[in-house]
């Protein structure tokens, strides 16, 4: 399971980077291609609406097992330690459901509703099938990490650590902290 | 149809409550609503469908670019030299450290375009030197969140682009030129506030700067500032689009960073791009839950239904425009303000033009309206970030808010009754007829 998750979080970490560098180089040759070259690139717009997806969705999942999404724990951190326990497994089993219900079940059928369809990308030509897959994915992934966190829940044993360094020194610099601390 | 809206609302309380992310809350509780008259697979997969629509936007794409060139700015000394800038011209005043808390708020939320961002960024370069200085910490907790504020409605700004997408159709350009008399006026307000605090609790003038040291500092400013003219003008003037800026803005504030200030590596640009990523994907899963839940209320007939309900109620615009900023209020408490926008936006937004207001004066409005919300219990996220940067407590933090929080409700008032505030600028501009 540790190992598991370990490579879900490499991959990820490795994923999103170069992702969201891509999504920068795109739109910059868009303005490069359209200024210097007078003759502008069809394909970036649409290569970085995809890339955006696949940015929020995969990080999405991530973010989830960084603990950076909005939430409100001022009344569950009132709680005596096993109410509070009781609660964070049922906001696991929350997630756990938006996971599977939403992404895993609702993504995989549009992703199967539009290879069915045979629908392609006006310019790319790519299989928005392709593009979808994401969904699912992500919402895998996601149901990985909320097994980790619940298990370390139940054994009181700490979730797998991130790999991520940089994780604590958030407050220097700007954004990351933000969610992350209104979680803590 | 009540079924629907009873069950939707009492489960996103109740997950809320157990510390479910916010965007999931949203997803959840809008496919239980869905499920009382469409069958469980097609809800499953409409949810999933709008969701991902809602994220395949080619405008929205400037929000990762805003969010990672904030990044950039504070970690490569950008963020620095401003507030350098800042305390070299208002700091001897007094209150100064305060007023150049909001005065690099604005310049900085006005380049990063988010409010969580620049009270992290702002504060923790500002709120040290507060605390040597003799400031409260309460005091300044709390000036720091609200000063951010200010930077959602001076542009370029990542809420307005999600309003100009929940509008469906309002200019980018003309929102962002909109944006700067209400900003700038609402930070003029929070800096008399600060003004009466520091005479009334004696805290210290800074020291006056001589003439070369305030010109060097200006100089070494410069740069960052011509930032913002090139991301503007350039929106403005149509060289490029707000989404296009937005990727500029990164190369812009990496070169600036890397070879003149020195103060960046390459080798920290893969940490700034995963956090960025991070943060772009918590932003955007808000937008896609709340796109899926703005279809089922579309669905349901709910804006026209709130619509008709709000015009039999009186057809006087004064009373229906404050009515639906009480509203708006009270769901700025409770919600973030991306879902906010997008989810308010198709309900109020009919009424306001029922009641001759334009799409642009209302946008400003909404957003300076939610931004309050932003610095509220108990879902006020700047707030958070505030205390938890000035290492104080919400309880402790309420006191100095007090005062902050009637002048952003005074300036909130005349953006209402005054439309020009938002419009005149725009228009001469030629931006908005």
């Amino acid at each position: 399971m540790k190992n598991l998750v370990t490579l879900i979080d490499r991959c990820l970490v490795l994923l999103l980077t170069v992702l969201m560098a891509a999504l920068v180089l795109a739109i910059v040759w868009q303005v490069l291609s359209r200024y210097l070259l007078h003759a502008p690139a069809a394909f970036t717009e649409e290569l970085a609406r995809f890339i955006l997806i696949w940015v929020s969705l995969l990080g999405a999942s991530y973010a989830f097992r960084a603990r950076m999404h909005l939430g409100l724990n001022l009344i569950v951190e009132k709680l005596h330690a096993n109410n509070k326990r009781r609660v964070e497994l049922f906001a696991l089993a929350a997630v756990a459901m938006f996971a599977f219900a939403v992404l895993v079940i609702g993504g995989g059928r549009l992703v199967l509703l539009t290879a069915q369809l045979q629908q392609v990308s006006a310019v790319l030509g790519l299989s928005m099938a392709w593009v979808y897959a994401v969904i699912p994915l992500s919402g895998a992934l996601m149901l990985v990490y909320v097994l980790d966190f619940a298990l370390a829940l139940l054994s009181g044993a700490e979730p797998t650590p991130g790999i991520d360094q940089n994780q604590n020194d958030a407050l220097d610099d700007s954004g990351a902290s933000g969610p992350h601390t209104s979680r803590e | 149809m009540t079924l629907a809206m009873l069950l939707l609302l009492v489960l996103f309380v109740v997950l809320l409550l157990c510390n479910v992310p916010v965007s999931m809350c949203i997803a959840l509780s809008t496919l239980a609503a869905m499920m009382v008259s469409i069958d469980a697979g097609p809800a499953m997969t409409t949810v999933a469908q709008r969701m991902a629509g809602g994220l395949d936007s080619f405008t929205l794409l400037a929000i990762p670019f805003f969010i990672l060139s904030g990044q950039i700015m504070g970690r490569g000394g950008i963020a620095r030299r401003l507030v350098n800038a800042a305390k070299v011209l208002i700091g001897m005043l007094p209150g100064g450290l305060a007023f150049v808390n909001v005065l690099s708020s604005m310049l900085f939320g006005s380049i990063s375009g988010s409010a969580v961002a620049t009270t992290s960024a702002i504060g923790s370069f500002m709120i040290p030197e507060m605390n040597k200085a003799g400031y409260s910490k309460a005091f300044n907790g709390a000036i720091t969140s609200v000063a951010s504020t200010t930077g959602l409605l001076v542009p370029p700004s990542n809420t307005l682009i999600v309003y100009a997408v929940a509008s469906g159709g309002v200019s980018i350009s003309a929102l962002f030129i909109a944006g700067y008399l209400p900003g700038i006026l609402l930070g003029l307000a929070l800096m008399a506030v600060c003004c009466v605090f520091a005479l009334r609790a004696g805290f210290p003038r800074g020291e006056r700067v001589p003439l070369p040291e305030v010109l060097q500092k200006l100089v070494q400013a410069g740069p960052s500032l011509l930032m913002v003219v090139i991301v503007i003008g350039g929106i403005i003037y149509g060289v490029f689009t707000a989404t296009e800026a937005g990727a500029i803005a990164v190369v812009y504030a990496l070169v600036l960073s890397v070879v003149f200030y020195r103060e960046l590596s390459i080798s920290q640009l893969p940490s700034l791009l995963l956090r960025s990523a991070e943060t772009t994907a918590v932003v955007m899963l808000l937008i896609a839950a709340s796109t899926a839940l703005g279809w089922l209320l579309a669905y349901e007939n709910i804006p026209q239904i709130v619509s008709e309900a709000m015009l039999a109620l009186s057809d006087n615009p004064w009373v229906l425009l404050l009515l639906m900023n009480l509203i708006l209020l009270l769901v700025g408490a409770f919600l973030d303000l991306t879902p906010a926008v997008l989810i308010f936006t198709p309900i109020f937004l009919p009424v306001a033009t029922a009641l001759g207001m334009s799409p642009l004066h209302f946008g400003i409005m909404l957003i300076m309206n939610l931004s309050i919300g932003l610095c509220t219990p108990p879902v006020g996220t700047v707030l958070f970030v505030g205390c938890a940067v000035a290492r104080t407590t919400i309880a402790q933090i309420v006191r100095p808010m007090l005062p902050m929080y009637v002048a952003m409700l005074l300036v909130l008032m005349i953006t209402i009754y005054v439309p020009e505030l938002s419009e005149w600028l725009p228009r001469q501009l030629g931006l908005y007829e």
